[in-house]
């Protein structure tokens, strides 16, 4: 009566002879599945992360975060900073084996700009002279994007703006082969440094390397990228030797430490912060604001519950974008916190709500925050929901309070600034900030090409508005990595869009 | 047969229509908003206007409704808000991979209970029957989440017998399998151990014994079949519940499954994609209901004649 107990068993055993590690396959995992492969929907991280492995930009980013040739072999700006002209190269071709042209690039861009597309990132390219006209259908062609000759294409922009060659590096406004543009959201047609082998939605993508490419190509043959939601999954399979690559979840660190694996820290250009909403009773009185940063031990909590994984944030700009980090502005001193409550006439305690996403893995660093602000007499409940609901909360106004957190989409003080605490963007979609001065500083950024200048200026607005403490600034995050025995040359960068994974080895341990 | 399996299938209708109204209604209480996922973080007002004017979020809602009905009588469950593909596509794209966990799942399930049951039933309170009822109050009481990770950590990592999750060859569809198969196993397990000993006390068993038949005969061949109303009963259900999706195993294991596409959808608010997959499992679930009722017919001679009027 054993006897099926028995086969069952061997068959175990027999299958047992778990696949051998594959050297010719780089694997890593994400936490969630992409959209899909066209550009033009890329608006969360993972998605520009492979759109930028598939596809070229005119430029990139390197891994130290500058803006380096990619397309365009070369470019200039003209004195005005409104005229940027593209040199393209002539040796690139589509993954299909069609020659890259400088016609390729303007139609990428105005389908973008279309309608007809529905892109969600027309704000890369609306700059752009004649683009506001083109989306709406007043016109069919964009006045400020003129293709000189066969390798060399300018674009005009209706008033200077400084960041915008780095946009141009952002997965949206990749190149794609327009003569396919109908399969995007699955067959991706770019001249990228990898190739889509198969992609198994909620499953696996898997890329194998572009023998052709113009540049260098990825080390490794094959790429495979696995969808697991769940954290411990990943980890299991990190143990199991199936993944080469793990991304430490936070409140991990310890358990991984007892581990040998080779370990890369990576200081993010982000930061975690708690939103106050201005325009409102109670937060709009700046001395309960600051009351509300100086109530708080960041520091005790970055070293007992983030495991040092974080610096702490003076002003909502990570150093590295910073030419000078001055002096701490909220240092822990609930005492001040306490005078500052008195001077803002809350004798009493102060109950307020801080909206929170519901799977967030930081619960427990709430939880501390809520304890400090209770010791001053402001108690907070935290309120979860989901991550749909919460974001709808935020940009709708309603919370007190809010935990969120901003990751750079290029590597630039005004990537903080504008999208953040502007007024024209923060009175709609974020915490209600609004400070007149801050927004004419940012717009000096925005246009001013002068780089010594513009990084005083940066450094003025950092100041200013942590000074005018619109959130609770609490810790840029680092991410640590841990690779296999078997995987050399990886170097995670700051920034999502520069990793492309094309240095990495992965040979047998000897 | 054929007159009542097609009044069954009528049956059903009312059943779906309901679930249409509830799945819909539903979809516009949750507060939350479907271009909150689509649009990044630096679209500007114009961009959410005109998504919600080309999805038709702002039509009064029983227009959406009926446009939606409409649109579902003809085989149209609407296009993904987030892909833009037709949510049919996704749905055919995931069901065969649910389809093969689920019945490897009930595989499993069918094994191990109905051997279980059997062994346990020919002599209760030994040995053999207090382990494996244990073992089965263990199956029954233990969270599906814990078991998949249990099975992970011990085959995947520390035995190295079998991948630990993912998608692929067979291998790695036992660990899920069991793990989605465990409950039912253990279910049926009890079930047929308590149906057994019912009817092992009945006359006609004893009348089989009083005929010297071999005891595995009467199990077997006189008892066993006797049982099988609630066992497929049990059997049918859960298999209907696989079909429609295992969101918690599918998660664990990194099965691209139904379950996982509907949590995404319900997680971005994904409107058409919740509303396909919700009545696409309603439609296995009432399916599978049916099939049971007509197999009720199969194995028991009884059914078939009171049903044909005889």
């Amino acid at each position: 009566m054993f006897r099926p107990i028995r086969i069952l068993i061997l068959s175990l055993l027999f299958l047992g002879c778990v696949k051998e590690i594959d050297y010719k396959t780089l694997t890593t995992a994400f936490s969630t599945d992409i959209r899909g492969f066209d550009p033009a929907f890329a608006t969360d991280i993972r998605t520009g992360k492979i759109i930028s492995l598939v596809y070229d930009n005119l430029v990139r980013f390197d891994n130290e975060m500058n803006l380096v040739p990619a397309l365009a072999q070369q470019w200039s700006v003209d004195l005005t900073g409104r005229k940027y002209t593209f040199i393209i190269r002539n040796n690139v071709h589509f993954h299909d084996g069609s020659l890259l042209t400088v016609f390729d690039i303007a139609k990428s861009f105005q389908r973008i700009l279309d309608p007809n597309t529905a892109s969600p990132q027309t704000w890369l390219l609306d700059r752009i002279i004649g683009a506001k006209d083109f989306m709406i259908g007043k016109e069919d062609s964009l006045k400020g994007l003129i293709i000189s000759n066969d390798s060399t294409i300018v674009i005009k922009l209706d008033k200077p703006f400084a960041p915008f060659i780095q946009y141009l590096a952002m997965p949206a406004v990749a190149i794609i082969n327009i003569k396919e543009n109908e399969s995007l959201t699955q067959t991706p047609s770019g001249s990228g440094p990898w190739k889509l082998e198969r992609w198994e939605r909620d499953g696996e993508i898997i890329l194998s390397r572009n023998e052709k490419y113009w540049d260098n190509h990825p080390k490794t043959e094959r790429m495979r990228i696995r969808i697991l939601s769940e954290v411990m999954t990943q980890s299991a399979e990190f143990e199991a030797g199936s993944l080469d690559i793990l991304e430490v979840p936070q409140g991990e660190m310890e358990y991984w430490k007892q581990y040998s694996y080779n370990q890369l820290d990576v200081d993010e250009l982000n930061i975690w912060y708690i939103g106050m909403n201005c325009s409102r009773s109670p937060f709009n009185d700046v001395r309960l604001r600051r009351a509300m940063n100086y109530a708080i031990d960041r520091e005790k909590i970055i070293h007992i519950l983030l495991d040092s994984s974080a610096t702490l944030a003076n002003g909502p700009l990570p150093p590295q974008l910073l030419h000078e980090v001055g002096e701490m502005h909220y240092e822990y001193n609930p005492n001040r916190a306490i005078q500052l409550l008195k001077e803002a006439g809350f004798d009493n305690d102060l109950h307020t709500e801080l909206y929170v996403a519901g799977g967030s893995e930081m619960f427990h660093v709430l939880e501390a925050l809520q304890s400090d602000w209770e010791k001053v007499g402001i108690i907070v409940d935290i309120k979860r929901s989901d991550w749909n609901v919460f974001k709808t909360s935020v940009r709708e106004g309603k919370p007190d309070l809010y935990y969120l957190d901003w990751f750079a989409d290029y590597p630039d003080g005004e990537n903080f600034l504008y999208p953040l605490f502007h007024s024209k963007e923060s009175m709609t979609k974020r915490n209600r900030f609004s400070d007149p001065e801050i927004d004419i500083i940012i717009e000096k950024i925005q246009q001013l090409t002068n780089r010594v200048e513009r990084q005083q200026l940066i450094a003025t607005a950092n100041r200013m508005v942590a000074d005018a403490a619109p959130w609770v600034f609490l810790w840029h995050s680092k991410t640590t990595y841990l690779t296999r025995e078997w995987i050399s040359g990886f170097q995670p960068s700051s920034i999502f869009n520069a990793n492309r994974y094309m240095n990495i080895t992965k040979d047998p341990p000897r | 047969m054929i007159q009542y399996f097609l009044n069954r299938l009528l049956q059903t209708i009312p059943v779906l229509f309901g679930v249409i109204v509830i799945t819909f209604v539903l979809m516009y209480i949750i507060p939350g908003d479907p271009v909150v996922s689509m649009v990044g973080e630096r679209y500007n007002e114009e961009t959410i206007q005109r998504l919600r004017e080309d999805m038709h979020l702002d039509d009064p809602l029983f227009i959406q409704f009926f446009r939606y009905v409409g649109n579902v009588v003809r085989g149209n469950f609407g296009n993904s808000f987030i892909t833009g593909e037709p949510v049919i596509n996704l749905i055919m794209e995931k069901f065969p991979n649910t389809m093969m966990l689920a019945v490897c799942a009930m595989f499993f399930a069918i094994l191990f209970g109905l051997t279980a049951g059997i062994l346990t039933s020919i002599r209760p309170g030994s040995f053999i029957d207090r382990g494996i009822m244990v073992l089965a109050l263990a199956g029954i009481s233990a969270p599906v989440f814990w078991v998949g990770l249990i099975l992970i950590l011990v085959v995947g990592v520390m035995l190295r017998w079998l991948p630990p999750t993912g998608f692929g060859g067979i291998e790695y569809l036992i660990l899920p399998a069991l793990t989605l198969g465990l409950r039912s196993a253990a279910y049926l397990a009890r079930l047929t151990r308590a149906t057994m000993l019912d009817v092992m006390s009945q006359d006609y068993i004893r009348t089989a014994r009083s005929k010297k038949l071999s005891e595995w005969k009467i199990y077997l061949q006189h008892a066993f079949p006797n049982t099988l109303i609630p066992v497929i009963t049990v059997i049918g259900t859960d298999f209907g519940s696989y079909l429609s999706g295992a969101v918690l195993t599918e998660s664990i294991f990194g099965w691209p499954g139904i379950g996982r596409l509907a949590l995404e959808a319900i997680m971005k608010r994904d409107f058409p994609v919740i509303q396909g997959t919700v009545l696409f499992m309603a439609i296995m679930f009432v399916l599978m209901n049916v099939l049971v009722d007509m197999l009720y017919g199969v194995v028991d001679p009884r059914i078939r004649l009171e049903r044909s009027g005889k």
